[in-house]
């Protein structure tokens, strides 16, 4: 029987917290940088008058744009790249897999935004897998909030860690 | 003049999104890890991608929340907004793939002052299901 992959020294990241205070606004150029990568022509994403006329105050950010992008990270880039977010939980011999993302969004988000993030491991879980043994489920809050403190946004991630071994 | 906007009373349960589909490659992958500020190799590397193992760059599952958002606003029109959005991942996906959407009206709901229209939505490849959404998108009664 294997350890567990749940050890007490990892139940006592469960709780913790990471904020990111914003740095500036999201910024139009930010915007339109993530319409065009995602191949969206919407005007809503570029054309100030076309979102006044919408019934918006700014131009408006693609929906998913405030809890898909790393702007608000105060890190350097990791040894793969990665600068975003990340626990750096003591876990080893196991590879990290997206299980899923619950996204909720209060208002829309304006290019004028200036975004703070704040980062809550929400729980660890031990489950079996279907291959045998087990792996860890983690679900991690993040919250963004505006100047005014309002929460804007909240993105539920869910990530599993699984055991290298006993693959081959 | 603003495209029109469908309106909660437009749609019923059943009714289906109109279907699409998208190759992305790694140029594609590249460019949305970096306008979302995430430059890890793993999304855009050939050689890094080979050397853990895989066959080609893995598809960002974040990508697939925007793709999904996407293709919902886009069917909706501007005064859609997504109030939520939960997408889980089903099979893994690496770049030059081809995804199919596929999607349609589970439910509409009345509030207050506006209607909204929940959606099932799937990307598939082949017959497989990569990922798949339930997204709660208000309108305009």
């Amino acid at each position: 029987m294997a350890a567990p992959l749940l050890s007490d020294e990892l139940k006592a990241w469960i709780g913790r917290e990471a904020v990111y205070p914003a740095r500036e606004e999201l910024g139009r150029a930010s915007i339109r940088y993530f319409a065009l990568a995602m191949g969206d022509e919407n005007p809503l994403y570029q054309d100030e008058a076309y979102a006044r006329e919408a019934g918006y105050d700014d131009i408006v950010a693609p929906p998913t744009f405030v809890v898909e992008t790393c702007q608000y990270a105060h890190r350097p880039p990791d040894v793969h790249g990665y600068m975003g977010h990340a626990w750096d939980l003591p876990i080893r011999g196991c590879r990290m897999i997206r299980a899923g993302n619950e996204y909720e969004f209060i208002r829309p988000v304006l290019a004028s935004d200036r975004i703070s993030v704040t980062w809550t491991l929400e729980d660890m879980v031990e489950r079996k897998s279907r291959r045998g043994g087990t792996q860890l489920f983690v679900t991690s809050v993040a919250r963004y909030y505006d100047d005014g403190e309002e929460l804007i946004a909240v993105n539920r991630e869910t990530t599993v860690y699984q055991p290298l071994d006993g693959e081959k | 003049m603003i495209v029109t906007s469908k309106s909660a009373g437009d749609l019923n349960p059943g009714d289906a999104m109109p279907g699409a589909e998208k190759t992305l490659s790694s140029h594609d992958l590249m460019m949305y890890g970096a306008a979302t500020w995430d430059w890890h190799r793993l999304h855009y590397d050939d050689g890094f991608a080979r050397s853990m193992g895989l066959p080609a760059p893995v598809m960002d599952g974040q990508i697939y929340g925007a793709l999904f958002a996407k293709q919902a606003t886009g069917w909706l029109g501007p005064k859609a907004f997504v109030r939520r959005l939960d997408f889980r991942m089903r099979s893994m996906a690496f770049a030059g793939d081809t995804l199919h959407f596929e999607g349609q009206v589970k439910e509409v709901l009345s509030e207050d002052e506006s209607g909204v229209v929940v959606l099932l939505q799937q990307l598939k490849k082949g017959d497989a299901i990569v990922a798949e959404a339930t997204t709660e998108v208000r309108l305009p009664r």
